[in-house]
């Protein structure tokens, strides 16, 4: 492990609550936390123990990042065509 | 028009209570609003899988957009059997949306790690040494490295350093580890956030005190 990863796992070590949400608690309230949190709302409780799981779980957070951007996208009327999101790998092989 | 604003404009913009009411009308509407939140869902597993695009090897497009096809009608399965669960605290394309980006990233994840043994992952190489900042800092770093590094061998149950060892040093995702182990996301979950309580516990009793150290290791 380099000293990037060593300092990240030390404040996730830091950071441990004795009491902390699960994946599936997460999962479930996910897209509660995202529509807030695009609306600007401020967080209570609920959403803290779910922004403090992101913080903890790579798995979860991966889901909630492109979560987020996909619902910014669709709020801003500029989600991407199926051709514009096909256009990163290249065209069949004849 | 953009192409980007095409994107979905011919979609019925539903509320909540539309969408729930016409997946459960039966008949054309029920059909309408399967198709429509399918291709919904389709647009999610996409983008998740354009996000993605170095993780997948050397796809063509046919092959990811029948790839994303498979992951859709999971998610759309997945969605219609939790319709009574969506409370509806958020948009409800915003909660199916969720069904579709887990789906396509597990089924990445998996693809990506299944020629890989755990078992022929290097052991651990713990690099206690730190470059930056005071010599006061680095000597503080040093020893928090070694304190942690002891901890995980003494303190922590075979099971809470495996995961640690798996996920944290190895960087194995997590969903990976859940199928090798036979366990659940939960249960890996709960593995390790035990084991960082504990190597936070250590920490304290040694005199750490949290603040400090936080500051420690931001500070660059």
């Amino acid at each position: 492990m380099d000293e990037k990863g060593l300092d990240l796992f030390l404040k996730r070590i830091l950071k441990t609550e004795e009491h902390e949400i699960s994946c599936s608690e997460c999962f479930d309230l996910v897209s509660v936390y995202v529509d807030r949190e695009l609306s600007g709302s401020l967080p209570d409780r609920a959403m803290k123990r779910i922004a403090l799981h992101l913080e903890q779980c790579r798995a979860c957070r991966e889901e909630y990042e492109i979560l987020r951007d996909l619902v910014q996208y669709e709020s801003s009327r500029q989600i991407p065509s199926l051709q514009d999101l096909l256009r990163s790998y290249h065209p069949r092989h004849p | 028009m953009p192409e980007t604003e095409q994107g979905n404009h011919h979609l019925k913009s539903r509320t909540n209570g539309q969408w729930l009411q016409e997946l459960r009308a039966g008949g054309t509407i029920q059909e309408q609003a399967i198709a429509e939140l399918r291709e919904t869902l389709l647009r999610g597993s996409l983008y998740t899988f354009h996000r993605y695009a170095g993780e997948v090897g050397q796809l063509d497009q046919d092959q990811v957009l029948q790839w994303a096809e498979d992951c859709t009608q999971e998610a759309l399965v997945a969605v219609l059997k939790h319709l009574a669960d969506f409370r509806g605290e958020s948009k409800f394309t915003t909660w199916a949306y969720k069904f579709a980006i887990n789906t396509v990233l597990m089924a990445i994840r998996h693809e990506r790690w299944k020629s890989v043994s755990l078992d022929e992952l290097e052991p651990d190489h713990w690099n206690g040494s730190h470059s930056d900042g005071s010599m006061d800092r680095i000597t503080i770093r040093g020893e928090v490295s070694e304190i942690l590094r002891v901890a995980i061998q003494e303190e922590l149950s075979d099971k809470q350093r495996q995961v640690i060892k798996l996920i944290v040093f190895d960087e194995i995702p997590m969903d990976v580890v859940v199928e090798r182990l036979g366990t659940n996301r939960n249960a890996v979950y709960q593995l390790l956030h035990d084991a960082r309580l504990k190597l936070k516990q250590r920490l304290i009793q040694s005199g750490f005190g949290v603040a400090e150290v936080l500051e420690l290791f931001s500070a660059r």
